[in-house]
């Protein structure tokens, strides 16, 4: 009996990056347009699609489910920032809410079969390093040049070159933290089809019909779990490095 | 792509992306939802606010109305207080005028007895006259001219009035 090849199972395991889509070479330097990129797309379209449908029609009285649902996800990271950040951090609000949806629907997406976007180790990076500017550009708004350089040598010189390693180990960090989590998951689910419908071959069926349900199971925990865990450690993670930047608030508005 | 590899390309669109997703989040979901809130926040405190005013009206119409109350009051007893003394001369006045009258007609009366006893006394005098005349004529058998006869009579009756 002829099975369709897209209903037999995986036959090999294949880790790997992203795909490229198309490269540019400008000179030596090369800019891939990959996977992920379209992935983002379609990330970005659906989160803006929703905050676009939830956003429809509001009204100061008589609010519908939809206004409800947008007013609580905006008072909840509005919050979320105020009690982790304080009130001057305030602005930064809308930056946090879009590397948690970025970072949950990005994962999600897994669930369509698709790659994550946050299995792709230069997304994490990219968001590692913002925060890194971010952290820089804090310390020395708060402290002057002067006194972001002297912060290496604190409290004894001798500490500078464990100082510059912990400025780059926390968005590093960061972004390990949450790409290791996302891929690694990644691929024990790619493990567990790939075992699964092996051992339905072993028994003689071209159908490998144990993948069904059995996977559904560790995906709570792989897919959807960690995949909100990991956003919300991600954003609270940020949150506190860039706030730590910072005086504490008290200090902060007694200056400003 | 290697597993873990740092592609350029990526980095430089995912910054690219993010920063669409942070302006479309900004524009689509914070603004318009924050505009709302701060209208409903301004309606809350708007409410709060006409409530607090219908309050102070009130509790200045209330303490208006309780001087009123208490002028009202006061004005009440002035008045009764007024009649009460008013009532109180006129029924000093009605007494001292039933006192008067009640001298009066004393004194009519009083008169009027004196002018009685004057006239009982008059004619007392007059029967008596008469009778002595009679008693006399009975005595003396004889006419006495009337002349002498009024005289001694009064002659007599001076006496008897002496006498008493």
């Amino acid at each position: 009996m002829a099975v369709p090849h897209f209903l037999t199972g995986p036959e090999e395991l294949e880790v790997s990056g992203a795909k490229i889509i198309a490269s540019l070479k400008i000179g030596s330097f090369t800019l891939n347009f990959t996977e992920t990129i379209v992935l983002e797309w379609i990330v970005i379209a659906v989160i803006l699609g929703l905050a676009a449908f939830l956003t429809r029609g509001l009204r100061v009285k008589a609010v519908s489910k939809r206004q409800v649902i947008a007013e609580m996800a905006v008072e909840a990271i509005t919050n979320l920032v105020r009690d982790t950040m304080g009130a001057r951090w305030l602005w930064f609000t809308p930056y946090v809410a879009t590397v948690f949806c970025f970072s949950i629907f990005g994962s999600l997406i897994s669930l369509l079969g698709l790659k994550a976007v946050t299995s792709d180790f230069s997304v994490l990076l990219t968001w590692a390093a913002v925060t890194f500017v971010i952290i820089t550009a804090t310390k020395i708004k708060y402290g002057g040049i002067g006194g972001y350089l002297k912060g290496f040598a604190d409290p004894i010189p001798v500490m500078l070159p464990i100082n510059i390693l912990s400025e780059v180990a926390t968005p590093t960090a960061m972004a390990l933290r949450h790409f290791g989590n996302i891929a690694g998951g990644g691929i024990i689910m790619a493990l567990v089809y790939y075992g699964l419908a092996n051992v339905s071959r072993m028994i003689g069926l071209d159908v490998p019909i144990f993948t069904v349900g059995i996977p559904a199971v560790l995906s709570l925990y792989f897919d959807l779990f960690s995949d909100f865990m990991q956003a919300f450690i991600f954003i609270m993670l940020m949150m506190v490095f860039i706030s730590n930047a910072g005086p504490a608030d008290d200090a902060a508005e007694g200056t400003s | 792509m290697g597993f873990l590899s740092i592609d350029t390309g990526t980095i430089l669109f995912t910054l690219l992306n993010t920063l669409i997703l942070f302006l479309g989040l900004k524009h689509f979901l914070f603004k318009p939802v924050q505009k709302i809130l701060s209208e409903r926040q301004a309606a809350v405190d708007r409410t709060l606010q006409d409530a607090e005013d219908a309050r102070t009206r009130a509790e200045a119409a209330e303490t208006e109305y309780q001087e009123k109350l208490t002028a009202a009051q006061e004005e009440s007893a002035e008045i009764v207080r007024r009649a009460t003394r008013t009532a109180q001369q006129r029924s000093e006045e009605i007494i001292a005028g039933a006192k008067a009258d009640a001298a009066n007609i004393r004194q009519q009366n009083e008169d009027e007895l004196r002018r009685e006893r004057r006239r009982a006394q008059i004619e007392l005098r007059s029967e008596v006259a008469g009778l002595a005349v009679s008693v006399a004529e009975k005595v003396v058998e004889r006419e006495i001219n009337p002349a002498d006869h009024a005289r001694l009579i009064d002659e007599f009756i001076e006496s008897v009035g002496d006498a008493e």
